[in-house]
C-alpha cells in the first residue's frame, strides 16, 4: 500500500472513530488540503456508519430502549459506538457487548436497576434465535435442547417481557430464566425455571429415567412422564422416537 | 469484443432473480410464481442458524443461489478476514453457486466493521492495492467472482482516474467479472453530473455477468441508493440500453429497506424477465 493510500485510510478511520461530527469532518478535510468534495456529501457517510450501529441496537433491544427513555438511550448508543466498535462482519453481533455496557452505565445515567438484566435477556433472545446449534432430528435418549441458555437475575424479567409493557418496572425477585429455540418453529421460547422444568432438564442431563425420579421424589411415574412430554412439546428437551 | 468473462467461465444467464430477505423466509420458498434464481447476502448465512438456514435450504432445493456479499472489504487496508473467507468459501460450495460477488469498496478499518460500502479514491494506488486481494479471494474460494460498481456520494481525495477507468483497471487486472448495478450508475450519474449511458459505454461490458436493479430515495440535493423503492423509469430505460449492449445477463431486483410484498418484488422480476426475453428475441 502506498503512503498516500495509507494516509487516506488513516484519516477515514479517525473520522469514523466517533469524535463529534463537526470536529471529525474538519479534521478529515484538514488531512486532505484541496479536497473539493462538498462536506455535506462526505458527512453522509459518518451518518450512515453511526446509523448502522444505532439501527442494529434498536432492533435488538427494543424493550431496553423504551425502559431507559430517549435521552439515556441516545447517550448509551453514542458511548457504545465510540467505546466498543463492531468487531464482527455479522452486524447483529455488534450488540453482544451492549448489555455489559448498559450495566456499566446504570449509575452514571440513572437507569432503572432492572435494565441490565432486561438488555441481557434481549441479547439472549436473539442469540438463541440465531444460534448455530442444530437440534438433532433424532436423539437416542432424553436430551436438553442444545440452544438452551440460562440467565440468573434479581427481577421477574420473564413475566415482564411477556406483559410487553416496557414502561412498567418488573417485580423484584430472584429468577432463573430459561431461553431456547423451539426445534420445529425455530422461534425463541422462554420461561422462568420451575421445579418441574428443572427436574426434566436434570433427567436429560443426568440420564435419569421416570421410574428412577418417581422413586427418588415420591412423585407418580405418570406425573413425571407427563412433565417430560409437556416440556418436549415446547422443545425444552428432545425426546427419542419411541417416547413420542 | 473480447471473449466474455461469462463465456470463458461457462456461466449462463440465469434470468430474473430476487433477494432472499428475512421478510420472505417463509413465503419465498413456497411461491408458485415465476422466479429464476435467488440472491443471498452471505453475512446473514455465515454464522446465523435456525430460520435463516431453513429458508436457505428450502430455496436451494428450487433455485440457483448466488451469494452477494457486503463484508469482504476487498478495498480496505486490513488483511482479509480468515474466518469470513473460509466460511464464505464453504457457503459458496454448500449452495454450489456458479459465482459469487461483493462490492468494489472498503467496509472495515483498524479491525472495526463499519457495515457500509465506502468508496475508494479513484487512483492507481488503490487499483494496485485491490487487484492482488481479488486474486487471493478467487484463489481461496475457487469460483468465478464479480465486483459490483458501488454507489458513492462523495469523490474521495486524491483521485486521478475516471470512475469507469478505475473499475476497468481493477476487473481487467484482477481478471474478475463485473456486477453492474444499473441503479448505482444512474444515482452516481445524477449525483456527480455525468452521462449514465456514456458511463456504461466506457465499461468493460464483456465482463458483465450480472445486473442489479433497485430503487433509490430522491432528496433535494442528492439521490440515496436505499434499495427501498421501486425501480424508476429512468433506470428501466438505462437497463434496456445496457442489455442491448451486454446481451441478456442474470438480473436481480434488489430490495433492502421498506420491503414491499413478495408479489410486488416478483412483479418487478417479471418485468426484468420481459426485457431479457425481448433481448433474446432481437
Ligand atoms: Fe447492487
Amino acid at each position: 500500500m502506498t503512503p498516500e493510500l495509507k494516509h487516506f485510510f488513516d484519516s477515514m478511520g479517525a473520522y469514523f472513530e466517533g469524535v463529534p461530527e463537526g470536529v471529525g469532518l474538519e479534521r478529515l478535510y484538514a488531512a486532505h488540503p484541496g479536497w473539493q468534495t462538498p462536506r455535506t456529501r462526505t458527512a453522509l457517510y459518518g451518518g450512515f456508519v453511526r446509523g448502522h450501529v444505532r439501527g442494529a441496537l434498536e432492533k435488538l433491544f427494543p424493550l431496553s430502549r423504551h425502559a431507559v427513555g430517549e435521552a439515556a438511550w441516545d447517550a448509551l448508543v453514542e458511548e457504545y459506538t465510540r467505546t466498543r466498535p463492531a468487531r464482527h462482519y455479522e452486524i447483529n453481533r455488534l450488540g453482544e457487548a451492549f448489555p455489559a455496557h448498559v450495566a456499566d452505565r446504570v449509575e452514571a445515567l440513572g437507569l432503572a436497576p432492572h435494565v441490565p438484566a432486561l438488555a441481557r435477556f434481549e441479547w439472549a433472545d436473539f442469540a438463541v434465535f440465531a444460534s448455530e446449534e442444530v437440534a438433532p432430528e433424532v436423539v437416542e435418549r432424553l436430551t436438553a435442547n442444545p440452544t438452551l441458555t440460562v440467565l440468573e437475575h434479581a427481577f421477574r424479567i420473564c413475566a415482564h417481557v411477556r406483559a410487553g409493557d416496557a414502561r412498567k418496572v418488573p417485580d423484584a425477585g430472584e429468577e432463573l430464566a430459561l431461553l431456547w429455540r423451539h426445534p420445529g418453529q425455530l422461534a425463541t421460547f422462554y420461561m422462568e425455571a420451575t421445579p418441574s422444568a428443572l427436574l426434566v432438564l436434570k433427567m436429560a442431563v443426568e440420564g435419569l429415567t421416570a421410574e428412577h425420579v418417581a422413586a427418588a421424589t415420591g412423585m407418580s411415574e405418570a406425573q413425571v412422564r407427563a412433565d417430560v412430554v409437556r416440556f418436549a412439546r415446547d422443545g425444552l428437551v428432545l425426546l427419542p422416537p419411541e417416547s413420542k | 469484443m473480447p471473449a466474455s468473462y461469462a463465456h470463458r467461465h461457462g456461466l449462463r444467464a440465469l434470468g430474473a432473480g430476487i433477494g432472499l430477505r428475512r421478510d420472505f423466509y417463509e413465503a419465498l420458498p413456497r411461491t408458485e410464481r415465476a422466479l429464476d434464481w435467488v440472491e443471498i447476502i452471505p453475512e446473514n448465512f455465515l454464522t446465523l442458524g435456525g430460520r435463516t438456514q431453513r429458508a436457505l435450504d428450502a430455496c436451494r432445493e428450487r433455485w440457483s443461489v448466488l451469494p452477494h456479499g457486503v463484508g469482504l472489504n476487498i478495498g480496505g487496508p486490513d488483511a482479509l478476514d480468515e474466518d469470513y473467507v473460509s466460511r464464505l468459501s464453504a457457503l459458496v460450495r454448500r449452495v454450489d453457486a456458479p459465482f459469487f460477488s461483493d462490492h468494489l469498496c472498503y467496509s472495515r478499518l483498524g479491525g472495526v466493521h463499519l457495515h457500509d460500502l465506502l468508496p475508494l479514491p479513484f487512483t492507481e494506488a488503490a487499483v494496485e492495492h485491490v487487484v492482488p486481494r481479488v486474486r487471493e479471494v478467487m484463489a481461496r474460494v475457487g469460483r468465478p467472482f464479480l465486483l459490483e460498481n458501488p454507489s458513492y456520494y462523495a469523490k474521495m481525495p486524491g483521485g486521478t482516474l475516471a470512475e469507469a477507468d478505475f473499475l476497468r483497471h481493477v476487473v481487467e487486472q484482477a481478471d474478475c467479472g463485473l456486477l453492474l448495478d444499473v441503479n448505482n450508475v444512474y444515482v452516481n450519474a445524477m449525483n456527480h453530473g455525468y452521462d449514465a449511458r456514456a458511463f456504461v459505454d466506457a465499461l468493460p461490458l464483456e465482463r458483465v455477468v450480472q445486473i442489479h436493479l433497485a430503487g433509490h430515495e430522491v432528496r433535494p440535493d442528492v439521490l440515496i441508493d436505499t434499495h427501498g423503492a421501486s425501480v424508476c423509469d429512468e433506470v428501466w430505460a438505462l437497463y434496456r440500453y445496457t442489455i442491448a449492449r451486454t446481451g441478456a445477463v442474470s438480473t436481480l431486483i434488489e430490495w433492502d429497506q421498506d420491503i414491499p410484498s413478495l408479489d410486488a418484488v416478483l412483479d418487478e422480476a417479471d418485468r426484468a424477465r420481459g426485457v431479457l426475453r425481448e433481448e433474446l428475441r432481437r
